[in-house]
């Protein structure tokens, strides 16, 4: 008798407390609590803020994103915290995502790696956590700023790019991350500039799972199978140093026009060598110092909008960022060059 | 039970080193270990492994494993996201559709592996790979914008825990009493511990080896439905390395590679230690470089400790 009144009671309580998830409509960006955020300038030690990734480990990211966030960090005096997955694991980043937001941080830096993220943001905006979505855009997510890059557009100007040095002709294959956002954006940007050239032929769009040794092996296999290949569009940090190691092998360097994504070093110096025609690079130190500042300055209160900001529901940082492309080419590739040798 | 036997249960093993863990955590971090959000968000994020580790768990008892998990669970999510989202196809129908695939997937990995003698790894590697292109096909650069219904089932919460919690609680209870209980999956320990014994004494080997691999894929599908709802989109990365972190979970929870031993309950203190160590590492602010070194630090630790205390015990 008794366990069947502690069962009533127990099913009872379930129901009464069954939490059904807002409807899309319900939700706000706007920061609803005024003591959410500091008034002064004063920096609470305690005052942390995060960055939640995923590959953690990938060069691009280390060298540009994360550098320019610590010294950001350094440079405010703020204690800042990267993590995420080694791997490229969206559902590990969500889940390091979630748990860094129970800790209730000064302010998250997220990498819009895939849109279902959104989820996750969402619960940080909730939280009442200034949060900022860098590199891709990250829709339906509520995030209170974006800073990152028009990907359409990258593709749209490896396109161009390739038609003029193919004087419009040649067949053209096309190799990055299948699957992700970002990425398709690219194909498509490309694919449409294409369309306008009838004299180009279009193979399709390759997975080289962001691995070096997987680009070049598709690389190989595409100058096998298409000897008069004209040209590769890159679309990944790891596509082009695999396209040009293929390319260089088979002694077919400057007959098959490459063109990519990114600056690294690796990249810089494959220009040099004129292995690679193009790159189009991203301002990825802006996304994160600004975003970095951005979050500094929402939870300070450093520029008020209104008589009080929280209650009007104002965010008082930009909407959205697209901090535009660095173009490279055999033209100016020795300025990026010596901006390295004077890092070193 | 003597203190020694205590010692020798694995699942008493890890749930020691568990509340060890827990205590040291809370005494280090009160303000972030310690609080019903972060222990809820622990569980939500433990759940869909300890699904996927419940049928690795059954196959690793008869000896085999399963590869194709992680895919599976991208896949059952991509179906149903693809079949919602451009075929305006009810959320209900979606779902049995993810479902009904991922039975099928696990169906022929069963039957290939039963039936056609193919080794168990080359097997379900190839699955794997089959299975993550067809995810990739579906899901494409990520499905969003599911009906309110389908993320109901996922992003709902009951007593301030979100659902898929308890579907992962439903599911370990429903398999300890079955695999305690039932004539049927007692005869999963015959086959992992002696193959041809169990066939001599009756046991349909292959037919058993078939339904072990259905089990395993329909609940990895289930896996799938309920990850793509929390998260509100089905994506082809997905379950990425899951099958490999479903069978640390399962041996860390007394399993054996060569078959015939591991509880139920076993896989999800070993899902509950992994959790358990990335939650650690994260509340910590250990930086990614450094995680997966610890991370496989501490399991070689502690299946370490675990075989010097077996060695011990026999030893006196």
């Amino acid at each position: 008798m008794i366990a069947k009144n502690i069962f009533l009671l127990l099913a009872f309580a379930a129901c009464w407390s069954c939490e059904a998830p807002p409807r899309p409509a319900a939700s706000s960006t706007a920061i609803k609590s005024n003591e959410k955020f500091i008034t002064s300038d004063v920096i609470n030690p305690n005052e942390e803020y995060v960055m939640v990734t995923t590959a953690i480990n990938l060069p691009l990211y280390v060298n540009h994103d994360q550098a320019a966030f610590k010294k950001w960090g350094e440079k405010m005096g703020v204690r800042i915290s990267i993590l995420g997955p080694a791997e490229w694991d969206v559902p590990a980043q969500i889940a390091t995502l979630e748990q860094v937001i129970t800790g209730k941080p000064a302010g998250l830096l997220v990498n819009g790696t895939d849109p279902g993220i959104a989820q996750a943001i969402k619960k940080a905006v909730a939280a009442g956590i200034p949060t900022i979505v860098y590199d891709s855009e990250i829709p339906n997510s509520d995030r209170h700023c974006f800073i990152g890059s028009d990907w359409y557009e990258m593709g749209r100007l490896q396109g161009e790019r390739m038609a003029k040095i193919l004087n419009g002709k040649g067949k053209i294959a096309c190799i990055g991350i299948l699957g992700l956002e970002n990425m398709e954006a690219g194909f498509r940007g490309l694919q449409d500039v294409l369309k306008k050239y009838p004299g180009m032929v279009f193979l399709g769009t390759y997975d080289d799972k962001a691995n070096v040794e997987t680009a070049a092996r598709i690389t190989a296999d595409l100058l096998s199978a298409n000897p008069d290949l004209a040209g590769i569009a890159g679309f990944d940090s790891n596509t082009g140093p695999g396209m040009a190691l293929s390319v260089k092998e088979a002694g077919r360097v400057g007959k098959v026009k490459l063109t990519t994504v990114d600056f690294e070093p690796e990249h810089l110096r494959l220009v040099k060598e004129g292995v690679i025609d193009y790159l189009i690079g991203q301002k990825r130190e802006l996304f994160t110092w600004l975003g970095a500042q951005f979050l500094f300055d929402m939870r300070h209160k450093t520029v008020a909008l209104s008589g009080n900001d929280a209650l009007a529901g104002v965010v008082p940082v930009p909407k959205t960022i697209i901090t535009g492309s660095i173009e490279i080419d055999k033209t100016n590739v020795d300025i990026f060059l010596q901006n390295l040798k004077e890092r070193k | 039970m003597k203190p020694a036997l205590y010692l020798r249960d694995k699942v008493f093993f890890l749930t020691a080193i568990i509340v060890i863990l827990c205590i040291v955590m809370a005494v280090t971090f009160p303000a972030q270990f310690a609080t019903i959000d972060n222990f809820s968000q622990l569980l939500l994020n433990l759940s869909i492994d300890t699904i996927v580790a419940v049928g690795m768990m059954i196959l690793m008892i008869a000896g085999m494993f399963d590869l194709s998990v992680g895919s599976i669970v991208a896949f059952s999510g991509g179906m149903a996201g693809y079949l919602m989202y451009y075929h305006n196809v009810n959320f209900l129908l979606a779902i049995a559709a993810g479902i009904g695939g991922s039975v099928i997937i696990g169906f022929l990995n069963g039957w290939l592996i039963a039936r056609a003698r193919i080794n168990p790894m080359i097997q379900t590697l190839a699955m794997m790979g089959i299975v993550r292109g067809l995810a990739l096909m579906l899901s494409g650069a990520g499905i969003q914008n599911f009906s309110y219904e389908f993320v109901y089932i996922g992003q709902s919460k009951l007593l301030g825990l979100q659902a898929p919690v308890w579907y992962m609680l439903a599911i370990v209870l429903l398999f300890i009493f079955l695999v305690r209980r039932t004539i049927f999956f007692r005869k999963y320990y015959f086959i992992g511990a002696n193959e041809k014994a169990a066939r001599f004494s009756g046991i349909r080997v292959e037919k058993m080896k078939i339904w072990a691999f259905v089990l395993s894929a329909l609940l990895a599908g289930i896996a799938g439905i309920l990850l793509s709802s929390r998260l509100g989109a089905a994506l082809s990365t997905s379950g990425k390395g899951l099958e490999l972190r479903a069978i640390t979970a399962v041996i860390l929870g007394g399993a054996s590679l060569s078959g015939g031993y591991g509880r139920i309950a076993g896989a999800f203190l070993g899902a509950l230690f992994m959790a358990l160590i990335n939650n650690m590492l994260i509340i910590s602010r250990v930086s990614g470089y450094w995680q997966e070194i610890i991370l496989g630090c501490i399991l070689i630790l502690a299946v370490g400790l675990d075989q010097w205390l077996l060695k011990k015990i026999e030893n006196k």
